[in-house]
């Protein structure tokens, strides 16, 4: 098998790899984005502390 | 109740508004160095309302100070002469020189209550508030943007070129203003501003009132041009008032055990809410003294929720951030 097939066949087994992972982090990742905006709730000063 | 009011402008002429409107009050007596200024404001906000020479506020339970910066000689006067003074100055150097007065107010059994305007003041009792929900506080931080009236933004200006000071650590940080940015969310309209570090008073009226508390600053928010003419003279005179103003405080602690961050905040133009503020402070103080000396409205001894819902009454209201899923900010 010349080294050229070796080389790419190797980059592929890579990428396939890179992919998996990347699939992986992406279906088990918790960050995402912050709140952006929003959310804003008005304080009911109804009970005294 | 006879409440005395200095000052006439963007924050004095709202205190004016709000302290006729309470039903306590039996008087309101206001002076400005321009008479004309405050006759104005007697003649069109209520019959008990009475333009006066400020040598005639000695008659007043209460003084409110609406004038600019330095306002700690005109308090030390009120404060000798037994009178309770509710300051509203946002200078760092003034609020360090009204707390100062702690020990007269205290020997004259009368108090002084310190920065009682939106931010300080609005900020202080957000923060307190906040704290209330939490087991311990490390970290206090607030944001303001937006100013009332001409001296506010003259202290604005002048907040950008001093110098940030932050609790951090158990020592005082000092940075150049105008650096330190961070976005910070406001409530509606408002939203997204950047924030810088500014030469204002907030940490060193909250500080005292947060054991153990590890870090505590305050940043104010500015445009470019903000920034880069801070250290300029104003190039033009500032506007008689300012648009929509907000506040954010951000307190950090636990809760159960768990790290939890409460995030409160309010939106109204700057000059109505710290006339509010002051208004409602003055008739606190006026009553019965719950407490004597020098003090901002973080101090534990105040009935913070009863203020902030003699606030919302009056149309300054407080939120909460919740989160963009209605969830609690708590990690």
């Amino acid at each position: 098998m010349s080294s050229a097939v070796r080389a790419v066949r190797r980059a592929m087994l890579a990428l396939g790899f890179a992919g998996l992972i990347a699939a992986v982090l992406r279906l088990r990742g918790t960050g995402g984005t912050p709140p952006q905006g929003g959310g804003w709730e008005e304080l009911p000063f109804t009970e005294q502390r | 109740m006879r409440i005395g009011i200095l000052g006439a402008g963007a924050v004095g002429a709202r205190a004016v508004r709000q302290a006729s409107a309470t039903a306590a009050v039996d008087e309101v007596l206001v002076a400005d160095a321009r008479p004309d200024v405050a006759a104005r404001v007697a003649a069109a906000i209520h019959t008990k309302v009475h333009a006066v020479p400020a040598t005639s506020l000695d008659h007043a339970d209460v003084v409110v100070l609406a004038i600019p910066a330095p306002q700690a000689p005109v308090a030390e006067l009120h404060v000798r002469a037994g009178q309770a003074v509710v300051a509203t100055s946002d200078d760092w150097d003034d609020t360090e020189a009204l707390l100062a007065l702690d020990v007269l107010a205290d020997d004259r059994a009368t108090a002084l209550v310190v920065g009682a305007a939106f931010a300080p003041g609005l900020s202080c009792l957000l923060a307190r508030h906040a704290a209330a929900s939490l087991d311990t506080v490390d970290e206090v931080h607030v944001a303001k943007h937006g100013t009332g009236g001409p001296a506010c933004a003259r202290q604005h200006h002048r907040a950008l070129a001093g110098t940030a000071r932050s609790w951090h650590d158990g020592r005082w940080l000092v940075r150049p203003a105008g650096s330190g940015r961070e976005l910070c969310w406001f409530p509606d309209p408002v939203r997204a501003m950047d924030c810088y570090g500014a030469e204002v008073p907030d940490p060193l009226l909250l500080l005292p009132y947060f054991r153990d508390v590890e870090r505590v600053s305050a940043r104010m928010s500015a445009t470019r041009r903000d920034r880069f003419t801070a250290r300029l003279p104003m190039l033009r005179p500032p506007h008689p008032e300012g648009g929509l103003g907000a506040i954010r405080v951000e307190v950090r602690g636990t809760r159960g055990g768990a790290r939890a961050i409460d995030v409160l905040g309010a939106m109204d133009r700057a000059g109505i809410a710290a006339g509010a503020v002051a208004a409602v402070a003055a008739v606190e103080v006026a009553a019965p003294r719950l407490r004597t000396g020098a003090f901002g409205l973080a101090d534990p001894s105040l009935p913070t929720d009863r203020l902030l819902s003699e606030l919302a009454r009056r149309g300054v209201k407080a939120a909460r951030f919740v989160g963009s899923h209605g969830t609690s900010a708590t990690w």
